[in-house]
């Protein structure tokens, strides 16, 4: 029954394939314009693992176990969270095409972007499995706690989808949105868990793994990829609490402010 | 359901009206350093309270001097502009077209038909069997894989409005597209609109050419000042809309 009327609904709208035709299309405007293409993808994130590594394992000696792999999972999903956000803020100008002379929903404007995005994370998270299982030292290997991880993303998902509607409408009657919001995201980076110790980081900052929506999922992806443990279900009720309202708030900035992005940008 | 009675757009009590700052207000420091000193505005109204109701498969002309308010009604009522009072009830997919519409300068020409397809409602697969009808009408077919932003602005008009004629929505609005392209390819044009496309098809048709309008329209809507004067029988807004140019 159920899923005969979804399989009516999938045949009689497009929706489903304009998404996905949208996002293919995002993803190689992004990926295959440059000379190094997707390769980039793949090699941006071993670059900055790399730094980091060089700062604060040979550097500052943090001790952290398995810490190339420590970095690796927590830069990309920091990663999404910033292309989704600070990528996304002039979206509404540069995707103008699509809504100026159509009555397109916007909402797949935005889902198409950070669906693209998730492909770009997909390909990094495929990097960090072969990585973590065949070239990590300390590695722990694969296990069953492992699938947690969708719930994380969707999670990540659904906050960098709010956060980017927010972002964006207040683009409309605010232009220099972009240099305030990369001043928070710096603000959020270095205070989230990315390259610091957990125990360091929650005795200098108790409970801002609470403050800070990233750092909660940043702790989580963790637990389930490394550390063979359940994630820590009150820190992502509460992120999830977190993702939705934020989600909720920028439904209603798109309301108002998004339907006049046609006239004012 | 769609479909109930027959009506493609309902427009009731609907309005636009403009607001103009003369200081450019639109950044957080700007707002902060003038808080106590509002940026002085000027309200344009566009769109005087209008209401009207379009059946579907009915082609609708629109025609009133420049500034009259044209555009505005029609980018009102494809819901690309939110009105200010009043609702408008769309059935159906628009499609706004004047030169150059809905494309992406960074897409290819192949990957434009086909996002623009796609944002008309149709299916990948039902794209795929109209792709060469868009090419070969456009006359493009050599420039396939190139970006448009590196096509002639006639390239471009001429693959707009091949998509459009190709893939269609459901309700289109017409912003003066005779002018687009070479004599030869106006006439193909015309002879599109000829044939049988407008057919069941609900088209709202802009222009200053009372040639095209007097052929394709049932009805007219005459506009002055931001308000539709008259709205019926095609001759008589022709009448009114020569009188005006007097």
């Amino acid at each position: 029954m159920i899923l005969k009327i979804l399989s009516d609904w999938f045949g009689r709208t497009n929706k489903v394939e304009r998404l996905w035709l949208l996002a293919k299309i995002e993803f190689k405007l992004r990926y295959y314009e440059n000379k190094l293409g997707l390769f980039w993808a793949l090699l941006k994130p071993l670059l900055d693992i790399f730094i980091y590594y060089v700062v604060f394992q040979i550097v500052i000696r943090q001790n952290i176990p398995a810490f190339a792999s420590y970095l690796f999972i927590g830069l990309i999903l920091w990663n999404f969270f910033v292309e989704s956000t600070t990528g996304t803020i002039q979206i509404l100008n540069t995707k103008k095409y699509l809504y100026e002379y159509s009555n397109m929903n916007k909402m797949e404007i935005y889902i198409s972007t950070l669906l693209s995005n998730a492909i770009g994370f997909f390909f990094n998270f495929i990097m960090f499995l072969i990585f973590y299982t065949f070239l990590e030292k300390e590695s722990t290997g694969l296990s069953l706690y492992n699938f947690w991880m969708l719930a994380v993303f969707l999670n990540l998902f659904i906050l960098s989808l709010g956060m980017s509607l927010i972002l964006s409408t207040l683009y409309i009657i605010a232009k220099d949105i972009s240099q305030i919001w990369i001043v928070i995201t710096s603000f959020l980076f270095f205070l989230s868990p990315i390259f610091f110790k957990l125990s360091t980081f929650k005795e200098a900052l108790p409970s801002f793994d609470y403050g800070n929506p990233v750092a909660g999922i940043i702790i989580n992806g963790r637990r389930v990829m490394m550390e063979h443990l359940d994630p820590d279900f009150q820190l992502m009720g509460f992120d999830y609490a977190y993702a939705i309202f934020l989600l909720l708030v920028g439904l209603i900035f798109l309301n108002r402010l998004g339907s006049k992005a046609a006239e004012k940008l | 359901m769609i479909m109930e009675n027959g009506i493609a757009i309902t427009a009731k009590n609907i309005s636009k009206t403009f607001h103009i700052s003369e200081d450019s207000h639109n950044t957080v420091k700007h707002r902060l350093f003038n808080l106590f000193n509002p940026p002085k505005r000027k309200d344009v109204p566009a769109l005087k309270l209008t209401s009207l109701e379009i059946k579907k498969g009915e082609c609708i002309g629109l025609i009133g001097r420049n500034g009259c308010g044209k555009t505005t009604l029609t980018k009102v009522l494809a819901g690309v502009y939110p009105t200010d009072t009043g609702y408008i009830k769309i059935n159906g997919s628009t499609m706004l077209m004047n030169l150059g519409v809905g494309m992406s300068q960074e897409l290819t020409a192949r990957e434009n038909i086909y996002v623009s397809g796609s944002v008309l409602g149709l299916k990948i697969k039902e794209m795929d069997k109209l792709f060469d009808a868009i090419v070969d009408f456009a006359e493009v077919r050599n420039f396939i894989d190139t970006k448009v932003k590196f096509f002639s602005s006639g390239m471009m008009a001429r693959l707009a409005f091949s998509i459009a004629v190709n893939a269609g929505a459901d309700i289109m609005f017409l912003d003066e597209i005779f002018s687009v392209g070479d004599m030869k390819f106006q006439e193909k044009a015309i002879r599109i609109f000829e044939s049988s496309w407008i057919e069941g098809k609900t088209v709202v048709l802009v222009s200053h050419g009372m040639q095209v309008i007097k052929t394709y329209c049932s009805r007219t809507a005459f506009m002055k000042n931001g308000q539709i004067e008259f709205f019926g029988e095609t001759d008589h807004a022709i009448d009114l809309y020569t009188a005006d140019n007097q």
